[in-house]
């Protein structure tokens, strides 16, 4: 993986420095709550209903053991014994106090870590497939192409103070597994006929209250390039982009309103002054990075070992199915860490369970693990030999729910619990649908269920084949349903069930969508399919004649 | 009011020109919005001008009045708004516009560093103690991952 060099570890200690000053400064009242504001934002510091939070990046989701147990440190020492992993391959602590943040950055830093531009109207963490590099689909190795973004991105002077947040993700094969095309930018790595790496860019796609997704804006940007073109699209968003109302700031609003057309123009009329200058990426440049993610010395050996093992066990041989995945070196799999045990909230590791992990990953996977759009995380290099003792550990620590890919591997924001904008809670509708479909979850099957307490949409509900949203009528919680949204291959958003839903009912509701489908699916179709094939109305007229 | 000039305090020769008051006279920075007005005046006079134009100003409009002026100050309505920075950047490195120009308005000390980075040769500070304060934050870092400005 990517470490730091000298340049980079100055850059990240004194941002620490720096942001020291500016929290003294604040809590001297020497700088204002408004001027505080964006300052703190930049550092990750949010502040929620009961306290700080802070979001700390995990560039393209991927973590050393070291890292990981720096986490359980933080959390253990500062926060509540947790953290909390994002869709953005952030890790979020819930109640670290003011005062201790320049601390924790400090300990952040020291494994070179920050929370540089997690939250702010500024270019976010760029986010990437997490299977990059090991999945077997792949074309291009997308982690070069990130660290390259996030160096270009962090602190970039001119992006500082853009009309609204900035979130781009990249992804190296055919099936998208980083959600690209509800980004603001999504950027797919291809291959010329002759070879030469390039990207098609698209633009302007995003979840929240209007969810768009995102189009093409150029279909082969070659790699040299990839800096100058970036800078133009962020330069004409940040010249253009709307900035008298907060809903109407994003990139995908400009898009629509502009027409892609004339946007494209604008962006080319920047670029035309901007490629081919400093921005340039030299081929010794690329290397410099690739070299970093070089293949890992996997060893010469194959699948006997485990042919046996899922003879000896039963709940071996489902969590094998269900939570681990082919990888491209024979021999080897990569192999999911549910965090959607029954009865924590989706996406929540202990401080205990962060060092364990950190353990196996020293012993299983190369020291190495990843964080998935899916709020799960993911030891990718396992021996094939290994997962039955692997696997042995991970029941230990509640981290071998064989879920993944079905209900109650859902998705799930933090809702009213935590977040000061919710409408409505999650986690406890997590919890229930967690409690009616546990023992039916792998016979019902592929299903992604995504829930956000609130139109802004950090659970991605309008892209869950299930998406759950809060809604407040009247100062009670209620819950919008939508059917049939998806994110690989061809983003789609749901569409409405029908009229928001009690909270009481939200459960039930669940339960007869799921009902229908299993009465209507034919063999091994999943839900995707068969609500393509039925359509909207049979669960329509279960769902709301039941209610 | 405390220049910032080159990364020091420093004496201002400018003044910001007042319409109510009448004429300019040399070295007053004066408005867009009064320039166009009374450009071919302004033009005869021979005065060495400043103009002020708002971040958000079409680089477009101002590109074509950039020859008559010694200085550009951009206005930046709230500290919040970026687009000064995309527009000094475009000055310096589109038009190649090689005079002062200086950030004005709500601008933070937290922000002197970004704003030098982006092409601003001047900042105008509110009190002496900000100005201060911008100088100290010019240093705060020693690296950086974007390349200069050309
Ligand atoms: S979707 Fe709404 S409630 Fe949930 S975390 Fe985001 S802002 Fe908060």
């Amino acid at each position: 993986m990517y470490l730091y060099n000298e340049f980079d570890q100055t850059l990240v200690n004194e941002r620490v420095e720096q942001f020291r000053d500016q929290t003294k400064r604040f809590l001297n009242g020497k700088l204002t709550e408004e001027q505080f504001r964006p300052l703190r934002l930049m550092n990750g510091l949010y502040i929620q209903t009961h306290a700080p939070m802070l979001r700390v990046n995990i560039p393209y989701g991927l973590l050393s053991s070291k890292q990981l147990r720096m986490f359980a440190h933080i959390a253990h020492k500062y926060d509540k014994d947790y953290g909390h992993f994002t869709t953005r391959q952030n890790i979020q602590f819930n109640w670290p106090k003011l005062e201790q943040v320049p601390d924790i950055l400090s300990d952040l830093a020291s494994v070179q870590m920050h929370a540089i531009q997690s939250s702010g109207n500024c270019i976010r963490n760029t986010t990437c497939d997490p299977l990059a590099g090991v999945c077997a689909d792949e074309i291009v190795d997308p982690r070069p192409y990130c660290e390259i973004i996030r160096q270009w991105s962090t602190l970039h002077p001119e992006f500082s103070y853009l009309p609204r947040k900035f979130k781009i993700a990249v992804s190296g094969s055919p099936k998208d597994r980083a959600a690209t095309e509800v980004h603001d930018i999504g950027l797919h790595v291809k291959k010329d006929t002759e070879g030469n790496i390039g990207f098609e860019v698209l633009v302007g796609g995003g979840l929240g209250r209007t969810p768009v997704i995102g189009q093409t804006i150029a279909n082969f940007i070659a790699e040299a390039d990839l800096l100058s073109y970036l800078e133009a699209i962020l330069r004409t968003y940040n010249r253009f982009g709307r900035r008298d109302n907060k809903y109407k700031a994003r990139i995908k609003i400009l898009v629509r309103e502009t027409g892609l057309d004339i946007f494209k123009e604008q962006v080319e009329t920047e670029w035309a002054l901007l490629r081919g200058k400093k921005l340039t990426l030299s081929k010794q440049a690329i290397e410099r990075v690739k070299d970093h993610f070089n293949p890992l010395s996997y060893d010469n050996t194959n699948d006997n070992a485990l042919e046996k093992h899922l003879n000896t066990s039963g709940v071996f041989r489902q969590w094998v199915k269900q939570n681990t995945t082919s990888h491209k070196q024979a021999g080897y799999r990569i192999v999911f860490l549910s965090l959607k045990a029954p009865n924590t909230p989706p996406g929540d590791v202990t401080d205990l369970q962060m060092n364990h992990i950190a353990d196996l990953a020293d012993t299983y996977s190369f020291g190495e693990l990843r964080t998935t759009h899916d709020q799960n995380l993911a030891l990718t290099d396992v021996k094939s030999s290994d997962l039955y003792a692997l696997w042995q550990q991970l029941e230990k620590h509640q981290l071998a729910t064989p879920n993944i890919g079905t209900i109650t591997d859902m998705i799930c924001c933090p809702g009213l619990d935590f977040c000061s904008l919710a409408n409505a809670s999650s986690i406890d509708i997590a919890q229930g649908i967690t409690d009616r479909f546990k023992d039916s979850a792998i016979d019902t099957g592929k299903i992604s269920l995504k829930m956000s307490g609130c139109m802004n949409g950090c659970g991605h509900h309008s892209i869950g084949e299930i998406g759950i949203l809060g809604v407040d009528k009247k100062g009670e919680q209620w819950y919008q349903l939508t059917l049939g949204g998806s994110d690989s291959h061809q983003s789609k958003l749901g569409d409405r069930l029908g009229k928001a839903i009690a909270k009481e009912h939200v459960v039930d509701a669940i339960d007869d969508i799921i009902h229908i489908y299993k009465l209507n699916r034919n063999d091994g179709e999943d839900f995707a399919n068969t609500l393509e094939r039925i359509g909207l109305q049979p669960f329509k007229d279960k769902v709301y004649d039941a209610h | 009011m405390t220049l910032i000039k080159n990364n020091s305090v420093s004496g201002d020769a400018w003044h910001h020109h007042i319409a109510e008051q009448g004429l300019p006279t040399n070295h007053d920075i004066v408005s867009l919005a009064y320039w166009l007005e009374n450009k071919t005046t302004l033009i005869k006079s021979g005065l060495i001008l400043g103009l002020l134009v708002d971040g958000n100003e079409d680089f477009e409009t101002i590109e074509g009045e950039l020859t008559h002026f010694s200085l550009i100050a951009i206005n930046f309505p709230t500290f919040a708004d970026g687009r000064g920075y995309s527009l000094a950047k475009s000055l310096r490195e589109k038009s190649n516009y090689a005079h002062e120009i200086r950030a004005v308005g709500d601008i933070l000390p937290d922000q002197a560093l970004y704003l030098t980075r982006v092409g601003f040769d001047a900042l105008e500070l509110p009190t002496k103690e900000h100005a201060g304060l911008a100088l100290d934050k010019l240093s705060e870092y020693s690296v950086f991952y974007q390349p200069e400005i050309a």
